[in-house]
């Protein structure tokens, strides 16, 4: 969901005028909302803004996307971050992937996402209650 | 990269993650598939001054840490009780503890240990130092990761309109969990 919040928040602020880029690692999920200028960055959810312990790694992906925010020449620009995560792309079978978990595993999975949204919706409803 | 042409391995593109959640969901019984926010036309506004002049915010997805709201991390499992449902700012000067405990993050692959991973207030400050940008906005906004479009679009994003515009921000660089 946060992917696609930011990028319904970028479309809403361009929309009004002000320009924006957008930092993600979701490059599908950014790119079928539409956002005007994206940096993506090819690495696990969680690290929009460079690799972990790795100040260069952030600084230059910064620096990309300032680049791209002054100079992209119209909507659905997207720039490929070009550093990488890993030299092993492994790493990109496991997110959510349905074949990669054990049938007998399926039911305990579906039992936990109905906890984590009985949980969610307790907080947005003390969230709404506080005002 | 392999053979005689140096092709990277096939599996080495980008997560089709919208395809992955369909058929994770569906898989454990979900019913209909959840529509994904899509649209063909974008809108567009160009920088109207030099970025060395310009004022930009910063938006983030990521939540201050919550005291007795459970394992916040690094390294925490999905913590749906540290989501939060309404826009909140900070002082970008404050050197802010945000966590992303709240969100769907690669587990398998990350631990949400350094802030500058996913915050790029830092960076964005010393590009203000070194006059790469005119200044970082007085405050960074906080938007809440929810499922419901109508609240994003309708409630969440005009509210960060709002306060960007309040700020007198110049351009926006959000980043995205």
């Amino acid at each position: 969901m946060c992917h696609q919040t930011v990028s319904l928040a970028a479309r809403a602020l361009e929309a009004a005028g002000i320009p924006t880029v957008v930092m993600g690692c979701a490059r599908d999920i950014v790119e079928h909302a539409g956002v005007p200028r994206f940096l993506f960055s090819d690495f696990p959810l969680g690290n929009p803004a460079g690799r972990p312990h790795d100040p260069a790694s952030q600084r230059a992906t910064l620096a990309l996307a300032l680049r791209l925010l002054e100079s992209a020449p119209g909507p659905n620009t997207t720039v490929r971050n070009p550093l990488a995560w890993s030299d092993d792309p492994s790493w990109k079978r496991d997110f959510s992937n349905i074949d990669l978990v054990p049938p007998e595993e399926i039911a305990r999975r579906r039992a936990e996402f109905d906890r984590i949204k009985e949980v969610a919706k307790s907080r947005r409803e003390e969230d709404a209650a506080a005002g | 990269m392999s053979g005689r042409f140096g092709f990277a391995p096939a599996e080495d593109r980008p997560i089709a993650y919208l395809d992955r959640i369909r058929s994770y969901y569906e898989t454990l019984g979900y019913g209909k598939p959840y529509e994904w926010a899509h649209y063909v036309e974008t809108p567009f506004a160009a920088l109207g001054k030099p970025l060395a002049e310009a004022r930009v915010a910063l938006v983030t997805t990521a939540a201050p840490y919550q005291p007795g709201k459970g394992d916040q991390g690094p390294g925490a499992p999905y913590n749906a009780a540290a989501k939060f449902y309404s826009v909140y700012s900070g002082d970008s000067m404050s050197d802010p503890d945000l966590r992303i405990s709240h969100i769907a993050i690669d587990r398998d692959h990350t631990t949400a240990e350094d802030i500058g991973s996913w915050f790029p207030l830092r960076e964005l400050l010393a590009a203000a130092r070194e006059g790469r940008i005119g200044e970082v906005a007085p405050r960074f906004h906080g938007a809440p990761t929810n499922r419901s479009h109508a609240a994003t679009i309708e409630v969440d994003a005009p509210e960060l309109l709002a306060r960007c515009r309040g700020d007198g921000a110049d351009a926006v660089v959000l980043a995205a969990n």
